[in-house]
């Protein structure tokens, strides 16, 4: 179980208060989404609840495994073991191929069967090609791929379909929930979109820093249920 | 416009080199012009071969000095023009999209020529204050006094011309740089060139190992302005020493501080330029688990070969040319001391150059520990 305690965040010195006393709880393989709008500050607390980065007061813990105690040796160790990562803007590395950016994951986690996962997200025809010659959907494919082969506990997307068009939005996040699945990781997404939020188990609703509220959807919709 | 003085100001390795290189020729080329008005009137056979020496002496050294300075400012030009346009793609592409001709844009980096204005200038007026202890060591017992004049032609030559030199020289490569497709430009710098690259990946060589040869073959020019650091703090920091006995404590001091600059100066600006250029790759890979210790592998390990290739000419240069001075230039006169390769200076280097270099290498990955992954990530 992933538990937030009382998470708080500014900026500037303290005079930009980005998170406001934040707690939370999320089961194991839950699929949780934290929706908010353009500064709501939930890519903020994303990045502290995947130990990005660390809150000015309150606890992450992971079971019992505090990770905002620990120094930047272990929660490298940590986000080495249980993360994955899959932003919007990509963040591929430009001069490796698929095959490379894949294997970026799968080194950590010395997974020598990775290419089934590229096989997987429908890109074994392009092993060798770089992200230049990808188009969104298919880059966001290798990013989905380069985070599940480092076979990660959990799962944080941020913004995944942001910058996709609404036929490949719905094909990746289709592939992310068949992929979820399968391995039965913990899912937790930042999004604007309320959609995308009728996909999840929770919604987080987060509103200027502060949770407005949490609830449980009964029947969680498919990617081609939802609208857009 | 995007390019202004600020930037022609932040080339700091070029104002060094250019410093450099003229404050050697400064007193050195003014010693040779006030010295050969002596030519006719000097009688004694073994004072003209002093002499002659000595001119000769003065010649080589700003050939080599100035000519060797000078090269390395073009390079260290071109790659800085490259840097820019590739940092400021979208600025320089928004400009060309509202109708900015690329020759217009490209006169604007003119004002980069001011950093080898000002380079020079410091260069040439640090010149002229050693000039009197220059002379005082340079001249041979039984010589009339050579006083120190003031040549216009050497200011021109020295300062003028390489400023005026540059600056068209940033302009055409600039041009040369801006020919490029406006979309091209906007998207970002290096789309295109990647798309047309063949690949060369081992498929099965693990992903730090290939991130390191990609790092490494992504900015080969970074590799030669490690080597060319490594090669001056080699060769002059052992030249200044091993040639204490064939000319004086002051010359060799000058010499030693030149190459440590020079190194210092070099290596900081490379490091610098590769840490920035992989920030994102840097960033992408802490947010996954990686390390400090291997995302600094696959950044800076590669470059050791280099530094190593650069050490090992350093040393090669400064003992050919210290034989070819003892060999070839002095070799009519009488009593000029043996030289033979200093093994002892050798090591001693070595030994300080390898703390040297671990220690930048130190301080840059600390600086990629301090790099916020977050921070990067919201610059997009």
């Amino acid at each position: 179980m992933i538990k937030a305690e009382n998470i708080c965040k500014s900026f500037n010195n303290g005079t930009v208060e980005v998170l406001k006393n934040i707690s939370l709880e999320i089961e194991e393989g839950e699929f949780a989404v934290i929706l908010g709008a353009s500064g709501s500050g939930k890519s903020t607390f994303m990045s502290i609840l995947s130990g990005l980065e660390r809150p000015d007061s309150g606890k992450v813990f992971y079971g019992n495994e505090e990770i905002t105690s620990m120094n930047d040796k272990l929660l490298t160790d940590f986000r080495r073991r249980e993360v994955g990562f899959i932003f919007q803007q990509y963040y591929l590395l430009p001069h490796l191929s698929v095959d490379k950016n894949v294997r970026m994951g799968a080194d950590l986690a010395e997974n020598k069967n990775y290419r089934e996962i590229i096989e997987k997200v429908g890109l074994a025809d392009k092993l060798k090609s770089r992200p230049s010659e990808l188009s969104g959907g298919e880059q966001q494919r290798v990013c989905i791929a380069r985070a599940l082969a480092k076979n990660p506990n959990i799962l944080f997307l941020d913004e995944p379909t942001g910058a996709l068009d609404e036929k490949t939005g719905r094909q990746v996040l289709d592939y992310i929930m068949q992929m979820k699945k399968e391995r039965n990781f913990t899912m937790i997404m930042v999004t604007h979109n309320a959609n995308i939020a009728e996909m999840a188990d929770k919604v987080i609703k987060i509103n200027s820093g502060e949770i407005e509220k949490i609830y449980k959807n009964t029947s969680p919709k498919s990617a081609y249920e939802i609208g857009w | 416009m995007v390019i202004s003085l600020k930037d022609s100001l932040k080339l700091i390795g070029i104002i060094i080199v250019s410093f450099c290189a003229v404050f050697v020729c400064t007193f050195f080329l003014n010693f040779y012009l006030d010295a050969s008005k002596l030519e006719g009137a000097i009688t004694d056979s073994e004072i003209i071969i002093l002499y002659d020496a000595q001119m000769a002496t003065a010649k080589f050294t700003c050939a080599i000095t100035g000519g060797f300075l000078a090269l390395i400012a073009v390079i260290m030009l071109i790659f800085y023009i490259k840097l820019y346009i590739d940092g400021h793609s979208k600025q320089l592409g928004i400009l060309k999209a509202m109708g900015y001709s690329d020759g217009k844009i490209a006169l604007r980096f003119a004002v980069f020529g001011i950093s080898v204005l000002l380079g020079t200038a410091l260069g040439f007026g640090c010149g002229f204050v050693i000039m009197p202890n220059v002379y005082k060591s340079l001249t041979i017992d039984g010589l009339p006094h050579i006083a120190i004049t003031f040549h216009a032609e050497l200011l021109i030559a020295l300062i003028v011309a390489p400023s005026v030199l540059f600056s068209a020289l940033a302009v055409g490569y600039a041009y040369l740089a801006l020919r490029r497709p406006v979309s091209e430009m906007l998207r970002g710098k290096t789309e295109k060139k990647l798309k047309n690259r063949k690949i060369k990946e081992d498929k099965e060589r693990a992903f730090l190992v290939e991130m390191l040869f990609k790092t490494l073959g992504g900015r080969k020019s970074l590799a030669f302005f490690i080597a060319f650091a490594c090669f001056c703090f080699s060769a002059m920091i052992q030249m200044s020493v091993s040639m204490l006995d064939l000319s004086t404590v002051g010359m060799g001091a000058i010499i030693l501080v030149i190459g440590v600059v020079l190194a210092v100066t070099t290596m900081l600006m490379a490091t610098e330029s590769l840490i920035r250029s992989n920030i994102k790759n840097i960033s992408i890979m802490k947010a996954f688990g990686y390390s400090l210790k291997e995302s600094s592998l696959t950044v800076l390990g590669g470059y050791h070969i280099f530094a190593l290739i650069g050490f090992a000419v350093g040393t090669v240069y400064q003992y050919v040319l210290l034989r070819v001075m003892v060999d070839v230039v002095y070799k009519d006169v009488v009593a000029v001391p043996e030289y033979n390769f200093n093994v002892s200076v050798f090591f001693i280097t070595l030994a300080v150059f390898i703390v040297f270099y671990e220690a930048v290498m130190l301080f840059y990955t600390l600086k990629m520990s301090k790099i916020s992954v977050k921070e990067v990530m919201e610059e997009n």
